[in-house]
Parts: C-alpha cells; structure tokens; sequence
C-alpha cells in the first residue's frame, strides 16, 4: 500500500515537472509571466515555511529578506557592473547573513513578539533603504537591461525561478531528513524540552532563519532583474509577507508541498479575481481568506492526504475544534 | 522651540495612547494581535466625516456614535468569526485579522474611493499661547484630553466593575472563567467591542486633526504596536506611556535627522525594546 502510494506520487510529480518544462514553450507571454510569479510565491512561501511552519517561529518580515535580496542585486549590478551570475549568490548571501545578524537578538523572541519585532525589522528597512544615497532612496533604482528577445527572456527568468524553487524543496526535503530538521521540529513543539535534550537551539533557529533568508534572497535577486526597476514600497511591502504566510497556511504548513499548492492555488483565485472584478478583487480576496482560515486552518495538504473524509462535516468539525 | 516640539510630541502622543489602548486590551486579554485595528480606525474616521460632511454634526458629538458603532461591529467580528478560530495557533488569528483588514480596507475603497478627505470645523486652527514659547492648538489639547479620559474609563471598567472582573478573569485562565460561571464567548465579543470602540474614538480624534482615506490603517496599526510594545502589556497605563514615549521621540528624531526618518526611527525603537526590554516600560516580569 505503501509503495503504490509512492509511486503514485512519483508519477504525479513526474508529469508535474514535464509539464513545468514543457508549459513555457506552448505558451503566450503572459501565461509565463503569471507562472514565473507564481513559482517566486512558491519560493517565498516555502522559505517562509521553513522558519514559520518546520522552527515554529511566525516571522512577519521574511519580505525584508526578498528586499535586501532585490537591493543587493540592484546596486551591484547597476553601479558595480557585475553580472546576474555573481549577483543572484550575492543577494542570496546577504540576505541570509543580514538574518543571521537579526537572528541572533530577534529569535530570543517568541510568538507575538518575534512576529512584530520581524514586522518591525522590515519596515525600519523600508524606511531606511528610502533615506539611503546608495539605492537612490524613495526614487527606486533602474538595473541594467537584458540583450535578449522579450519571449526569451521571459522563458529565462521562468526556469531561473524555477530553479531557485526546485532549490529551495529539495533543500527543505533533505534537511527534514537529517538532524536539522528534527531539531527544527523539536524546537516548535517544545524549545524548552529540546534543549534540555541536547538540540542547540540558538543555533538551529539561526540556521533555519539564514535557509529561510537565503532562498528569499534568491527570489528577491532575480525579481529586481525581471522588473528592470524596483523602489523600496514594492520589494518591502508587508503585503507580500501576509500574502506568502497565507499560501503557507492554505497550502498546508510544516509540509513540503503545502506552500507550492498554496502559492498555486492563491495565484490563480487573485487572477481570476482580477479578471472578473477589476475594483473589488481585493475586496473578494480578504473574504476567501477570511473564508479559507475559518473552514480549513489546516490547509489543502490535509484535505489531499485523504485521511479524513472531506465534506460539510470536515469543515465544520475545523470549528469544532477551535472555537470556544 | 525645543519645549514646542516636546509639547507637539506629547499632545501627539495622547492619540497614539488611545490608539494603543484597544489594541492592549484585544491582545492581553485574548492573546490576539488584532493587525485590523488601522481598519477599524479608519472606519471610525470616516463615521465622523460622513455625520460631519452631510448632517453638520460636530465631531465632539460624533465620537459616542463612532464609538458605540464601532463596538457593535467589534462585538459582532468577535462574537460570529474571530470566536470560531480562538483556540487555534497564532498564525490563524493572525491572518484571519489580515483578512478582516484587507476586506474592511477594499469595502472602503470600493465605496468611498481612494480620495483624501478633511473634516474642516471652523474652530480647527483657534489656540492659545503660554507665554510667547508655546502654541497649543485647542484641538490638539482637546483630542489629548478626550484620549485620557476614555483611557480612565477603560481603567474603571476593567478594575470596577462585574464586566472588568468577568474580563480579567477569562484573561487569567479561560477555563476557570468558565467553570465559576463567566460566559467566556461574550466575555471575548465584549472586550474585542471595547478594544474597537476604542479605535473608533481614536478615528474620530484622528479625523480631526489630519486627512484621512481608505488606506490610511495600514501605519497606523504598526505605530499602535510599537505603542503597545514600547508600554508593555498588562496595564491601562501602558499605553499611555508607551504613546507619550513614541510621539516625544518622532517629534525629536523628525527634528533632528529629518521627516523622512520619522518611520525608521518607530521601528528602530520597537526593534530595540523588545530586544532589551521585551516586557515594555511597565510590563512586569514573568
């Protein structure tokens, strides 16, 4: 049972990622440009769900770390000449030393407090990126332009990100397996007993930070490149935090899967939202949000895994069990 | 000039304190950050624009409909959503306030569209002097005051009343709250009403003195944390001190190093105190 259960999920994922290659071949621009959104959600939802859904610890500033990643690439590129392929590592780089930094006071904190001392971490950022000469404060900054055909690059940054995202899963995947990972899970059950069972807590949450900060970084790198310009509102903006925590949910945390199909799922409900309700689609989206939290805190994973039926029951057991 | 900053940053503060004082209360007795309280500020702003702009009432009049409105719709967001979700993790009733922001932000938006508004009373630019050092506009001193006394009453409800004890015992330990005969899902509407009507005053007091739109929540739901922060949780005057403290210290810093550091300078601070002092000026030790 077992093993045609792995099969299964071997076949699927094998179909999955023909299709991802295939896809951008068959397709207009603007079908890749949503995709290539969608994967970079993926990333941020997934690098979000190795410190908010395996550690436990509900950051609200990960887009700080998509910022420094997108500055980081802006102001080597535009103002030092350096290429993307030494740019890309570079963001990467500094983003998850600029979590390490963080990490260290910031992850003594824990549950409301870390999530607004991340909060604030970003907006003291945003704002300081704004005042700064070197990123050309509030008036944003160019990056150089690509020398290739628009359908060309477009395919690009489509496979670039999906790289980062292949990156960031297999590295979730194998760090579940291996000591880190338990550690991460120790530390969101209980921090005090793993550390008292030898688990160097400081250590791992720093190091899970850093992964988170990292894969982020990446994303954050090559969106600035696609954008041709970025400014400190759009790459710092709380929103894209809220929004990769809420894919994370919906898709299912602490899972690796969960944050992809979250990312997915939410991309093509704003999408279409968008099409439909060119005013109110914000307004449509906080009630699916609002909707989907009630009915299903515990995401798409769950319902999939098919270990409870679902159904009207399903959803209002969600209830049951929550409320007071 | 100096003291005039100082006493800029104080009457300024006032309106961060109240501001502030829903949040504390929603947080420490029910452990939720409500990341909507900007929303619901921007909602009471606009109750006292529209009674103003088409019925002609003053604001000072509006603010006890603002707030007995905006405790209702408190009541009910507690009452028949925030309650089904209590018992969760905190990412749950995190992003349900999300939620809850980004709707009430869109349904605004939609309805009122993105226009700046001003409530223009004729009494708005009348002040007086104390000696030739310090101005003090009249609705600046009247907004302070107005934040104090509703952080008094806040203080009496809580520690006087049947209410206040119903509430501080369902913060202190739910289930025995509810053993000893509180209705501890009204006991929640309740507070979160309060906690709301309170940032209805502070959207009336808000509307004013500045402009306001639809988006005008999102900073302000960051400035009334780091107003709770910086104060600490657990007590009436937290707030208070916490809104003195940040609307001193961004009069200064914004006159020192310029306005456009006013936000690095909040956050840098929240940053800090929790940090350092991770249980505010006044939270007491664990």
């Amino acid at each position: 049972m077992a093993q045609k259960g792995t099969a299964t999920k071997g076949v699927i994922l094998g179909i999955l990622i023909i299709a991802g290659i295939a896809i951008p071949f068959f397709s207009g621009n603007f079908i890749i440009r949503f995709l290539t959104n969608t994967l970079m959600f993926a990333v941020l939802a997934s690098a979000w769900n190795i410190i908010g859904g395996y550690t436990g610890y509900a950051s609200f500033g990960n887009v700080v770390f998509l910022g420094i990643g997108a500055y980081v690439s802006a102001v080597l590129m535009e103002k030092e000449g350096v290429s993307l392929w030494l740019a890309l590592p570079a963001s990467g780089i500094g983003a998850s030393l600029f979590a390490v930094l963080i990490g260290m006071p910031v992850l003594r904190l824990k549950g409301h407090y870390f999530a607004i001392a991340t909060l604030g971490v970003a907006e003291a950022m945003k704002a300081l990126v704004n005042n700064l000469d070197i990123t050309e404060g509030n008036s944003g900054i160019y990056l150089p332009v690509m020398n290739l055909p628009v359908k060309e690059q477009y395919i690009f940054f489509y496979f670039m990100m999906m790289g980062v995202l292949a990156m960031t899963l297999v590295v979730t995947y194998i760090m579940l397996k291996k000591k880190l990972g338990y550690g991460l899970i120790a530390i969101r059950e209980d921090e005090e007993a793993a550390g008292s069972l030898g688990v160097n807590t400081t250590l791992f949450k720093i190091t899970s930070f850093a992964l988170s900060g990292f894969f982020s970084g990446l994303a954050g790198s090559l969106y600035a490149f696609q954008q041709g310009f970025i400014k400190p509102e759009s790459v710092f903006d709380v929103g894209i935090t809220v929004k990769m925590i809420v894919m994370a949910v919906l898709g299912g945390i602490g899972s690796v899967m969960g944050p992809l199909l979250g990312a997915m799922s939410i991309e093509v409900i704003s999408e279409i939202l968008t099409n439909y309700f060119l005013v109110a689609h914000t307004l449509f989206f906080g009630a699916i949000v609002i909707l989907a939290i009630v009915f299903t805190p515990k995401g798409i994973m769950d319902i999939i895994s098919g270990r409870k039926k679902f159904g009207l029951n399903y959803l209002l057991q969600n209830i049951r069990d929550h409320r007071i | 000039m100096l003291l005039q900053i100082i006493i800029n940053g104080i009457l300024k503060g006032g309106l961060y304190a109240l501001m502030a004082l829903g949040m504390s209360l929603i947080w420490g007795v029910m452990n939720i950050i409500n990341i909507a309280h900007g929303a619901f500020i921007m909602l009471g702003a606009y109750c006292t624009y529209w009674f103003f702009s088409l019925v002609g009432l003053d604001p000072f009049v509006s603010l006890f409909i603002s707030i007995i409105f905006m405790f209702i719709i408190g009541y009910g967001i507690q009452r028949y959503l925030i309650n089904f979700v209590i018992r969760a993790t905190i990412f749950i009733t995190l992003i349900l306030a999300f939620g809850i922001e980004i709707f009430i932000n869109n349904l605004a938006l939609v309805m009122w569209t993105a226009d700046v508004r001003k409530v223009q009373v004729p009494y708005g630019a009348s002040n007086f002097s104390i000696g030739s050092l310090v101005t003090i506009p009249y609705v600046r001193l009247s907004a302070f005051l107005i934040a104090l006394i509703i952080a008094g009453i806040f203080y009496f409800i809580l520690n006087k009343t049947r209410l206040g004890r119903s509430i501080r015992a369902t913060s202190q330990d739910l289930d025995a709250a509810r053993l000893v005969g509180v209705d501890v899902a009204k006991t929640y509407a309740v507070t979160f009403g309060l906690g709301v009507g309170a940032a209805g005053a502070a959207g009336t007091l808000w509307a004013i003195l500045f402009p306001i739109n639809p988006m005008m929540g999102g900073i302000l739901t960051l400035k009334s944390f780091v107003v709770v922060i910086i104060g600490g949780l657990g007590s009436m005057f937290g707030p208070i001190i916490g809104g003195l403290t940040l609307g001193v210290v961004e009069a200064l810093g914004s006159n020192w190093f310029g306005t456009t550091y006013e936000n690095f300078i909040g956050f840098t601070i929240l940053v800090l105190v929790l940090i350092f002092l991770p249980k505010g000026i006044l939270g007491k030790s664990e």
